[in-house]
C-alpha cells in the first residue's frame, strides 16, 4: 500500500491550531448557553415520536436540528477564515480545497472588513453551506462508520442514514463552519490533534456518546426505546451537550495526549 | 526479575486452584448413599395391622421404557401432533399422560440420571456429560430402578438406542445395541438401529425391562428446529412404534402385565436446542400405557388432543417432576424405591390398590426413603417415629429443615392415631411431607458451600493483586494501557448483568471496533495516510465487521440473519462456500510448502545462501516442497468434504454427486488420522531442519522465527480440520487481519490488547456463546473410533476454542515480529506515487522503513521483557475475568437465572481460565515464542 507522508515533512510550516472561542458579543455569550438546552428540549419533545417510528421521527427532527445549529453557528461562532479560526486560510493548499472554500473565506473577509453591523446576515450563508456539506459529506461518512461499528447493513438503511445525519448535524456543522474544508484541520480532527474547544469538544462528545449509546441495546429490558437507532442518537445528543460544555470550559485549549 | 517471575508463577498457579475450590463449593459433589435399597421396617404394625415386611402386590412385572430424545410435551399432546395413536389411547383410558418437569441442565445424561435414580443431578453432571466415561458419573454403583429390576429374580435388562445408557450402566444389559450421535444430520439410521431389534425382543420373554432411546427427533431439532418439515413424519414414525409395541402387549400372553412408558428426556426451544431452562426445554412428555390402566383412569376425564394450561406454553395435563418416575415405577413394578430418590409416587396410580392400607404402605416406604435423605441433610433435627409435643410451633419456623421436621411429625401423628381415621388424611399428610421435602431438597440454595465460594473468589482476587505487581510500569499511563484497564473494568461489571452474559459477544465486538479505530487514530497522529479508507487499521476493522456477522450468536437475537445461514452457502450456491474453503486450504498448503522448501535447503547444506531467495525467483526446492505438502493439503480438504457431506449435507448441494460418493467411500476415521499424522510429521521434519539451521548460525545472531511461523501454519491446518465447513472462510479473513495488523508495527501493550480482543471476538464469531447448547461436539471425534475421554476432550476444546487458539498464536508471532508483512515490505510499487513528490516521498518512505526496522530491532533487544509483559497482562485478564465471574455467581446465587445464565458462564470461565490460559496463552504461546528465537 502506498502511503504519503504529510505530517512528517510539510513544505510550509503551519501555525499550530488554536482553540476556537465564541464571538465576543453579548448575544453569542448568551446563546451559547441556551443552545444546548434548546437542543435537549427539542430532542426530549421529539423522543416519543422517534421511539414510535424512528424513520419518521428522526427525519422530522432533522429540520429543526439544522435550524438550531444554523442559529448557533451564526450567532456564536467565528466563521472559517476569520482571524480567530484555526487559520484555515494559511494552511497548506490541499488538493481537495476547491472553490467552495475560497468562496466562504472571501465572503467572510468581505463581511469581516465591513464591520460587525451586518454580522448575522452575512454569516447565515456559510452556516447553510456548512449544513449542506455536513449532509452531503459528513453524514455518509458517519453512516459508513456506523456500519463499520456494527450497524445493520442489510436492513434499517433509512434508520442508519438518519442516525448518521443526526450525528453529522450535531458534530460536523459547527466544525465545518469554523474550519471550512481545510484538509489539514480535518486530518487533525480525525487524529485528535486539534485543541479541545466548544466545537471540537462537541464532536468528540457526540461520537463517544453515540458509541456508548450502543450499550443498552442487548439488555433484556424489553423497552421500545432499545430499538435501533434510538439509543445511539440519544447518546450522541447527550454526549454532544456534555462535550460542548466541557470543551468550552474546563478542558478548553487542552490537547488529547497520547 | 526473579521476584517478578516468582510472583507471576504464583499468580498463575492460584488461578486453577481458585477455580477448583470455587467449583467444589458451587457444584457440590453430592454424596450418594451406596448399595441397593431393600424393603425396610414399616412401623406402626399394631395400628395398621400389617406385618413389617409386607409388600403391596405390584400390578406389573414387565417394563418397556421408550425414551424419545427431546420429545417435548406438545409433540404428543397438541392438536398438530403426529402421534395420533397415543392420543387415541389417552381418549380410551389406556394411557395416562403427564408433562414431566425436567430441571436444568436439560441435556441427556443428567436427565437419564434423574429418571433412573429419582435424584436431582447436580450441575457438575454437565461437565461429566462431556466426559462420559468418568467413573464418578456412572450409575453402576448407585441405586436405580434398573438395578432394582435387575436384582429381581430372573431380572434381565435389554437396551437399544443412545449409548449414554451403556456408559451410565456398564455391564447391566443382557443384550444391547448402542447408537452414538456422531452426525446430527442422521435422522433415520440412528432410529432404524433401534427399531430393527424391537420385533424380536417383543417375542423374547427372558427380559423384565426393555429400554429404548430414540435420537432422531432430537437430531431434527438440532438441525432445523421444532417446525422442521421432518418433525411430523418423525412423530408419526414414533407413533407407529408405539402402536406395534402396544398391540404386542395386548396380544402376547407373556406381555400382558407389561407397563409401557413413553417419555422425553428433555424438550427443545424454538431453535431446536436444549440445555437451559426455557419452558420448551423443561417440558417433555410422559405417558404411561397399558390395557390395565383403565382401572385407574375410568373415573378420570379423558381428552386428547388438548391445549396447554392457561398462561403456559407447554404444560399439558398435570405437571409432575421427572424424578417422580423412579418411585412410581418402583411402586408399579414392585421393587424398593431407589435410595437416593427425591421423587414422589404419582398419585393417580394409587387407584391400582383397593385396600387403603396398601396405598399407605406404598407411600410410607417412599416417605421413609425420602426422610432418610432429609435426615442426612439436617442431622441435628428430630425425625423420629415418636410424637413430640411442640411440633406444632416448629411449623411456623423460618428454617426449612424445621418445617420438614414438623411435617414429618404430622405424618407420625396421623400414623400413630389409634382411632379410625380416613385413609385420605393419612395419604394427604404423607404427600404433604414428601412434596415439601422434594421442593426443599431440590432447591439449589441449600447446596452451596458458601465458605468455599468465598475462599475460591478470594484466591482469584489474590491472584489479581499478585499479578498487579508484575505489570509493566503503570506511569505514565498510556492510552493502550488505559483501554486495557477499561476493558477489564467493564467486563467485571457486565458479568453481573444476566443479559450481558448471554450477549457477551456484543461487548467484545463493540470494544474491538473502538480499539481498531483507536489504532487508526493513533497511526494517523504519527503520519497521515492519503488514502485513509485503505489504512491497515481500517481494513482490520472492515474485516472485523464481516467476521462478526458470520455467525449470529447469543440469546436475544437468536436466529437473526447471518452470513452462514444466507442462501449464499446453501443448495447449489454451496460452490461459493467450497471455493472459499478451497482457497483457505490452498493458502495454508502454499505457506507450508515455503517452510518445507527451506527445510530441504537446510538439509542440502545451503543454509544462509538460498534462504534469502525472493519469492519471484524460480526455486526448485519450492516446487519439490509444494509437491511434498500437496498430499497433506488435499487429504485435509477431502476430509472436510467427506465430513461435511455426512454432517451437513445441505452445504454440499452444488458439489458433484459422484465425487461425494467417492469421498464417502473413504473411511472418515482413517482420513482424519492421515491428516493429523501428516501434520505431526511435518512439524517434526521442519523442526529438525530449523534446528539444524539454528545450529549452523553464529551464536550472537538471533533467529528469524521461521519455525514459529511454520508451526503457526501447521496449527492453522489442524484448526481447519477441527472447524465446521461453513466457518472455514473465516480463517481467510483472520489471516488478512493478521497481515494488516503486522503492517501496523504496534507496541507490545497494544499487541497484547489486540490479542485479547481478537481471541474473544473470534470465539464468538465462530458461533459460540455462553450457553451450554452452543458447544459443538460434531468435530470432537475426528480420527477416533472408540471413546477416549482425553482425546475427545482435546479435540472438543480445539474445535470450540479454535479462533482463540489461532489468535493467541498469531499474537505471539506479532509480538516477536514474525511472519507478517515486514519481510515483504521493501517491494513497493513506485509507479503509484505522484511524479512531482516522488523524491520526497521516497525519502520519507525510506526513513520510515528505517524507523520501523529500528523499532523491530529494539523490540528484539528487550524481547524477553516483551514476552513476560504479555504473559503478565494475559494473566491479569484471566484473573480478573475469573474473579468477576466467581463473585457474580456467589453474590447472585439466589438469582432466578443462576442455573441458566451464570452457572454456564462459570463453566465457560473455567475453560477459559484453565484450558485456554494455560494451553493457549502459556503453553502454545510460550512454545512459539521460544522457537521464534531459534
Amino acid at each position: 500500500m502506498s502511503t504519503t507522508v504529510i505530517g512528517g515533512a510539510p513544505p510550509k510550516p503551519r501555525p499550530p491550531p488554536t482553540p476556537i472561542s465564541h464571538l465576543p458579543t453579548d448575544s453569542a455569550r448568551l446563546y451559547t448557553h441556551i443552545h444546548p438546552l434548546l437542543l435537549l428540549s427539542l430532542y426530549t419533545y421529539q423522543f416519543p415520536s422517534i421511539v414510535a417510528d424512528p424513520v419518521a421521527g428522526l427525519a422530522a427532527t432533522l429540520v429543526p436540528l439544522a435550524a438550531l445549529q444554523i442559529a448557533y453557528v451564526a450567532v456564536c461562532l467565528p466563521p472559517t477564515g476569520n482571524g480567530t479560526g484555526s487559520g484555515a486560510g494559511n494552511g497548506p493548499a490541499s488538493g481537495g480545497a476547491g472553490g467552495e472554500k475560497r468562496k466562504i473565506g472571501e465572503k467572510k473577509k468581505a463581511n469581516g472588513s465591513a464591520g460587525k453591523s451586518d454580522g448575522i446576515g452575512g454569516r447565515i450563508i456559510p452556516a447553510v453551506l456548512s449544513v449542506l456539506l455536513s449532509l452531503l459529506v459528513a453524514a455518509p461518512l458517519l453512516t459508513a462508520a456506523l456500519v463499520l461499528f456494527g450497524a445493520p447493513i442489510t436492513t434499517h438503511h433509512a434508520h442508519t442514514l438518519l442516525c448518521g445525519a443526526h450525528i453529522a448535524f450535531l458534530a460536523a456543522i459547527p466544525l465545518v463552519y469554523v474550519h471550512g474544508v481545510d484538509g489539514a484541520a480535518w486530518r487533525d480532527a480525525v487524529a485528535l490533534l486539534l485543541p479541545v474547544d466548544e466545537v471540537y469538544g462537541g464532536l468528540l462528545g457526540a461520537v463517544c456518546g453515540a458509541w456508548l449509546g450502543a450499550v443498552p441495546i442487548p439488555l433484556d429490558w424489553d423497552r421500545e426505546w432499545q430499538k435501533w437507532p434510538v439509543t445511539i442518537v440519544t447518546g450522541a445528543y447527550i454526549g454532544y451537550v456534555f462535550g460542548r460544555l466541557l470543551g468550552g470550559t474546563m478542558l478548553k485549549g487542552k490537547k488529547v495526549m497520547f | 526479575m526473579a521476584a517478578r517471575t516468582l510472583l507471576l508463577t504464583l499468580a498463575n498457579l492460584l488461578i486453577p486452584v481458585a477455580i477448583l475450590v470455587f467449583a467444589t463449593g458451587f457444584f457440590p459433589y453430592k454424596p450418594f448413599m451406596p448399595g441397593l435399597a431393600e424393603y425396610d421396617n414399616l412401623g406402626w404394625e399394631d395400628g395398621m395391622g400389617w406385618s413389617n415386611k409386607s409388600v403391596a402386590d405390584a400390578p406389573f412385572d414387565r417394563l418397556v421404557f421408550m425414551v424419545v430424545d427431546a420429545l417435548r410435551s406438545d409433540f404428543v399432546y397438541s392438536e398438530g401432533s403426529g402421534m395420533t395413536f397415543v392420543q387415541s389411547l389417552i381418549r380410551e383410558g389406556y394411557a395416562l399422560p403427564f408433562t414431566a418437569h425436567a430441571t436444568s441442565p436439560t441435556i441427556t445424561m443428567p436427565r437419564v440420571k434423574a429418571i433412573t435414580t429419582g435424584s436431582i443431578p447436580s450441575f457438575l453432571d454437565v461437565i461429566l456429560n462431556f466426559a462420559e466415561s468418568d467413573t464418578t458419573s456412572t450409575l453402576a454403583t448407585q441405586d436405580t430402578w434398573l438395578a432394582q429390576l435387575k436384582a429381581k429374580e430372573n431380572g434381565k435388562l435389554v437396551m437399544y438406542g443412545d449409548d449414554t445408557w451403556l456408559k451410565l450402566f456398564p455391564d447391566f444389559f443382557e443384550r444391547a445395541d448402542g447408537t452414538s450421535s456422531f452426525f446430527v444430520s442422521d435422522f433415520t439410521e440412528v432410529d432404524n438401529n433401534v427399531t430393527r431389534h424391537v420385533p424380536d425382543e417383543l417375542l423374547n420373554n427372558d427380559w423384565n425391562a426393555m429400554i429404548m432411546h430414540y435420537l432422531g427427533l432430537d437430531h431434527i431439532g438440532h438441525k432445523a428446529g421444532p417446525k422442521s418439515p421432518n418433525m411430523l413424519p418423525k412423530q408419526k414414525e414414533m407413533d407407529d412404534i408405539v402402536r406395534d409395541i402396544y398391540s404386542a402387549i395386548e396380544n402376547e400372553d407373556h406381555l400382558q402385565n407389561t407397563l409401557f412408558v413413553l417419555c422425553g428426556d428433555h424438550g427443545m426451544n424454538e431453535g431446536g436446542n436444549h440445555g437451559g431452562s426455557a419452558p420448551g426445554e423443561t417440558s417433555p412428555a410422559l405417558v404411561f400405557m397399558s390395557p390395565k390402566l383403565t382401572k385407574v383412569t375410568h373415573a378420570m376425564e379423558k381428552k386428547s388432543p388438548v391445549v396447554p394450561k392457561a398462561g403456559t406454553e407447554f404444560e399439558y395435563y398435570r405437571m409432575v417432576e421427572q424424578s417422580d418416575v423412579a418411585p412410581t415405577l418402583a411402586g408399579l413394578m414392585g421393587v424398593p424405591v431407589p435410595k437416593n430418590n427425591l421423587g414422589v409416587f404419582i398419585e393417580e396410580f394409587l387407584g391400582f390398590w383397593d385396600d387403603g392400607r396398601d396405598r399407605i404402605q406404598l407411600l410410607l416406604r417412599n416417605a421413609r426413603q425420602v426422610k432418610s435423605i432429609v435426615e442426612a441433610t439436617y442431622p441435628s433435627l428430630d425425625f423420629g417415629d415418636v410424637v413430640t409435643q411442640d411440633h406444632k410451633k416448629e411449623c411456623d419456623s423460618p428454617s426449612t429443615g424445621q418445617q420438614l421436621a414438623c411435617k414429618w411429625q404430622g405424618v407420625v401423628d396421623v400414623m400413630s392415631t389409634r382411632t379410625k381415621i380416613e385413609i385420605s388424611s393419612r395419604v394427604g399428610q404423607l404427600y404433604k411431607f414428601m412434596k415439601a421435602a422434594q421442593e426443599t431438597m431440590s432447591s439449589t440454595a441449600s447446596n452451596y458451600d458458601v465458605p468455599r465460594l468465598v475462599l475460591g473468589a478470594s484466591l482469584a482476587v489474590i491472584s489479581v493483586f499478585l499479578t498487579l505487581f508484575t505489570l509493566p510500569a503503570f506511569t505514565p499511563m498510556s492510552p493502550q494501557g488505559l483501554f486495557y484497564t477499561l476493558i477489564l473494568v467493564l467486563y467485571s461489571i457486565l458479568m453481573f448483568a444476566s443479559s450481558y452474559v448471554e450477549e457477551e459477544h456484543n461487548f467484545w465486538y463493540w470494544a474491538t471496533s473502538a480499539w481498531l479505530f483507536y489504532l487508526f487514530i493513533s497511526a494517523s497522529r504519527k503520519e497521515w495516510t492519503a488514502n485513509f479508507i485503505l489504512h491497515p487499521a481500517i481494513m482490520v476493522l472492515v474485516l472485523h465487521r464481516i467476521i462478526r456477522r458470520w455467525n449470529q450468536t447469543g440469546q436475544k437475537f437468536a436466529g437473526a440473519d447471518d452470513i452462514v445461514h444466507s442462501p449464499l452457502f446453501h443448495g447449489s450456491y454451496s460452490i461459493v462456500l467450497w471455493t472459499m474453503i478451497g482457497s483457505a486450504y490452498v493458502d495454508v498448503t502454499n505457506r507450508l510448502s515455503r517452510h518445507v522448501a527451506r527445510s530441504i535447503a537446510a538439509f542440502e547444506g545451503l543454509s544462509g545462501v538460498a534462504l534469502g531467495a525472493p519469492d519471484d525467483e524460480f526455486d526448485p526446492n519450492r516446487l519439490m516442497a509444494f509437491i511434498a505438502v500437496l498430499p497433506l493439503g488435499v487429504t485435509a480438504f477431502l476430509f472436510k468434504l467427506a465430513f461435511t457431506a455426512l454432517d451437513a449435507p445441505e452445504l454440499t448441494g452444488g458439489i458433484n454427486q459422484d465425487l461425494l460418493n467417492w469421498v464417502a467411500s473413504l473411511g472418515l476415521v482413517g482420513i482424519a488420522r492421515m491428516v493429523f499424522g501428516g501434520i505431526a510429521l511435518s512439524a517434526f521434519w521442519i523442526s529438525v531442519a530449523e534446528w539444524k539451521r539454528a545450529q549452523g548460525r553464529r551464536k550472537n545472531v538471533d533467529g528469524n522465527g521461521d519455525l514459529a511461523v511454520a508451526l503457526f501454519d501447521l496449527l492453522t491446518l489442524f484448526l481447519l480440520t477441527q472447524t465446521k465447513a461453513q466457518n472455514i472462510p473465516l480463517y481467510l479473513l483472520f489471516r488478512l487481519q493478521f497481515f494488516f495488523l503486522s503492517t501496523l508495527n504496534l507496541d507490545p501493550t497494544s499487541l497484547t490488547t489486540t490479542t485479547l480482543l481478537l481471541t474473544q471476538t473470534s470465539f464468538f464469531a465462530l458461533g459460540n456463546s455462553n450457553a451450554i447448547s452452543s458447544i459443538d461436539l460434531s468435530t470432537s471425534y475426528n480420527g477416533i473410533s472408540g471413546y477416549n475421554v482425553t482425546l475427545v476432550g482435546i479435540l472438543l476444546f480445539a474445535s470450540n476454542w479454535a479462533g482463540p487458539l489461532y489468535f493467541t498464536a498469531a499474537g505471539t508471532l506479532l509480538l516477536g515480529s514474525h511472519g507478517g508483512a515486514n519481510s515483504t515490505r521493501r517491494h513497493i510499487d513506485t509507479s503509484e506515487l505522484d511524479d512531482r513528490d516522488w523524491v520526497r516521498e521516497e525519502r520519507a518512505h525510506l526513513e520510515r522503513l528505517a524507523r520501523q526496522e529500528n523499532i523491530v530491532a529494539e523490540r528484539k533487544k528487550d524481547s524477553g521483557r516483551a514476552w513476560s509483559d504479555h504473559v503478565s497482562l494475559m494473566t491479569l485478564w484471566t484473573g480478573v475475568s475469573v474473579a468477576s465471574v466467581m463473585v457474580a455467581c456467589a453474590v447472585l446465587r439466589q438469582h432466578l437465572f443462576i442455573w441458566t445464565v451464570f452457572s454456564p458462564k462459570f463453566l465457560f470461565a473455567m475453560a477459559w481460565g484453565i484450558g485456554f490460559h494455560f494451553v493457549g496463552t502459556i503453553a502454545l504461546g510460550g512454545l512459539l515464542w521460544k522457537v521464534g528465537r531459534w
